[in-house]
């Protein structure tokens, strides 16, 4: 039997796995068990396997995704909370032949930048809007979202999210998906191999269509927030299962 | 007369307003993004209609409220775009977040205010109570803004163009500080000659920083006004504010009237210059040796100026369509050396050369 030296292992004709050349070497100051380290795993590999590094314009979101542009190695514009599409839009409109794209919360997209979001839908951006779902503010310490779910406990609803209080969770991409200016609405997850490759496609797409100009391009991935849930990783993507998954339902809403 | 010459030389006759809007394709902006408020909406409505994409491929949209635009500003002027947005005062301070943001991440651009009265929803008769917001930085934190205050259609035109070039040169945002009345009344104007958009090529070259997409040959660039650490924060605190002393050394303009031999002087900026232009040839009719001084920059603000003039004249009187804001500077300036009167009308009224002179004499010659 053939046993591999530690040699062998690193040789580079043995490698059959390798950090995407755009992902930088920076350490992500992401909370282990996060789904935005994937999520950027994920946007880093697409942009390098399109070839289009050198076109890509990433707009960051304030939030625990405010340091992105640490660690994806493209051109990027980090913007006041919920302005992101406000800047996306004028990027595009100015730079019709890049691929832009914004990285929002739920907070930042579904709170306090909603109008910036409905309206750049509506006009039908040429951008991708990578939204990140995790039902709470993750870098303030764990607030309750727009997204978080009822009876779900926040640092602002600690005994559940009542109804009464605070309304219904919203579901903005369903709402967004029935915007003529959207082209294509999807909901993914990143929590095993397979949902994996399937939000990589969905961000592909989102991607192409920004460069094609074929309007505005959602993709929500429901994501964990362990550290805010207070849960172990494995508990996390079990409870995202059980919980999340009812109220936002995986798959495409849309798509033209 | 050369065809160059000509052109450059066309009078027109057309509203403050037109006349932004006008400059502003002529002078190669890139982008305009705003939203409809009175008294300035004749400037998105004039782009509209010269519809300048057909011609030098200028970018005009209508956003969904004032703090997209402030935003889309910051999107194309993060991309070394030419890019304005213009708004009147509740506007102007919806758009105080994005300014900052502006101003912390140096980017340029040029925001136009055609102020109306406040507080509140106010009323859109002109008014010149933006004064403190624009030039002590109505956002938060350090900041400050190059501040134009034209006081006719002509200089609306001129101070767009000469907006752009100082936030270039200085990688600020700048504002040019009109109010209701330049912005509405119509005039005759030459309007400035084209210059064509920047060529990315030119963009990259004059803004190395711009985000036009990672060649291989630099680093990424990354436009944010953020910095955790505070050491690094106070770096960058210290940066403007170097920047802001090159602007006050290298940048201050102003006007004067009649100044040579004046035992006092009036200082007032944008229509209320034009209203004391007239009560200062009142005041000579009588024998009362008056000048105006009018500042064209209000950040950077003739401090020097007017500290001399502190050695010469009696007494100074300051105008404006406020409660009296720009006294403050005024007497910061003088520093007690002289009296510094004030005389004010709030709530878009635009006090009369008579009311003005009456003013005068009662606060500033009585003995």
């Amino acid at each position: 039997m053939n046993i591999m030296t530690t040699n062998d292992i690193i040789n580079p004709n043995n490698l059959v796995y390798a950090k995407p050349k755009v992902l930088n070497d920076t350490p992500m100051h992401y909370c282990p068990g996060c789904s935005h380290g994937v999520v950027h795993k994920l946007i880093a590999e697409i942009i390098g396997e399109m070839g289009i590094q050198n076109k890509a314009i990433g707009i960051a979101p304030v939030g625990c995704a405010v340091f992105m542009y640490k660690y994806i190695d493209i051109d990027w514009q980090q913007a006041a909370h919920g302005r992101a599409p406000a800047l996306a839009t004028a990027v595009k409109r100015l730079l019709p032949d890049r691929m832009v794209f914004t990285y929002q919360g739920d907070g930042d997209l579904a709170a306090i930048g909603t109008a910036e979001t409905i309206h750049a839908c509506n006009r039908g951006e040429d951008i991708a809007i990578i939204f990140i779902n995790n039902g709470i503010y993750g870098m303030t310490g764990g607030q309750m979202a727009p997204t978080t779910l009822n009876g779900m406990k926040s640092s602002t609803s600690p005994n559940g999210r009542t109804v009464t209080l605070n309304g219904n969770p919203l579901d903005i991409t369903k709402l967004l998906a029935q915007l003529d200016g959207t082209c294509y609405v999807t909901r993914q997850s990143v929590h095993t191999v397979a949902t994996v490759r399937r939000a990589k496609k969905a961000i592909q797409k989102a991607f192409e269509n920004s460069m094609m100009g074929k309007g505005t391009s959602i993709v929500e991935i429901v994501s964990t927030c362990n550290s805010g849930w207070k849960l172990s990783p494995a508990d996390s993507n079990d409870w995202m299962v059980e919980n999340m998954f009812p109220a936002y339902p995986m798959g495409d809403l849309k798509d033209i | 007369m050369s065809h160059t010459k000509k052109h450059t030389e066309e009078v027109r006759l057309m509203k403050g307003n037109e006349a932004v809007a006008h400059a502003a394709i002529r002078c190669g902006c890139d982008g305009y993004f705003g939203y409809p408020i009175t008294p300035q909406s004749e400037i998105m409505e004039t782009l509209m209609e010269l519809e300048p994409w057909n011609t030098t491929g200028m970018v005009v949209l209508q956003a969904e409220s004032e703090v997209a635009s402030i935003n889309m500003v910051y999107g194309a002027a993060g991309c070394g775009k030419k890019s304005m947005t213009s708004s009147s005062s509740p506007g102007v301070s919806l758009m105080q977040e994005g300014i900052s943001y502006l101003a912390g991440a140096e980017l340029p651009c040029v925001i136009v205010n055609v102020m109306r009265g406040g507080p509140g929803l106010g009323t859109i008769q002109p008014s010149q109570a933006d004064y403190y917001q624009t030039v002590k930085g109505g956002g938060h934190g350090d900041y400050k803004m190059i501040t134009l205050a034209p006081a006719s259609v002509q200089e609306m035109a001129d101070h767009t163009v000469m907006a752009f070039d100082l936030a270039f040169k200085y990688r600020t945002p700048t504002m040019v500080l009109a109010d209701g009345v330049i912005g509405q009344m119509m005039e005759k104007v030459i309007l400035p000659p084209y210059q064509p958009r920047m060529t990315e090529e030119e963009i990259i070259e004059r803004c190395p920083w711009a985000t036009l997409g990672k060649t291989s040959d630099r680093k990424p660039n990354v436009i944010t006004s953020l910095a955790l650490l505070a050491e690094e924060m106070e770096e960058i605190n210290l940066r403007l504010q170097g920047r802001y002393r090159e602007i006050e050394k290298n940048e201050v303009l102003f006007e004067e009237f009649s100044c040579n031999d004046a035992e006092y002087l009036i200082v007032a900026f944008g229509t209320c210059a034009r209203v004391c232009q007239k009560t200062v040839e009142l005041a000579r009719n009588q024998g009362i040796k008056a000048g105006l001084l009018r500042p064209i920059t209000l950040f950077p603000f003739p401090t020097v100026a007017l500290k001399n003039y502190a050695e010469k004249v009696k007494g100074m009187l300051t105008v404006e369509m406020s409660a009296g804001q720009m006294v403050d500077d005024v007497r910061l300036a003088v520093n007690g050396k002289v009296p510094v009167e004030f005389y004010g009308r709030m709530g878009g009224i635009v006090p009369s050369p008579d009311e003005v002179f009456e003013a005068f004499k009662n606060k500033l010659v009585k003995n």
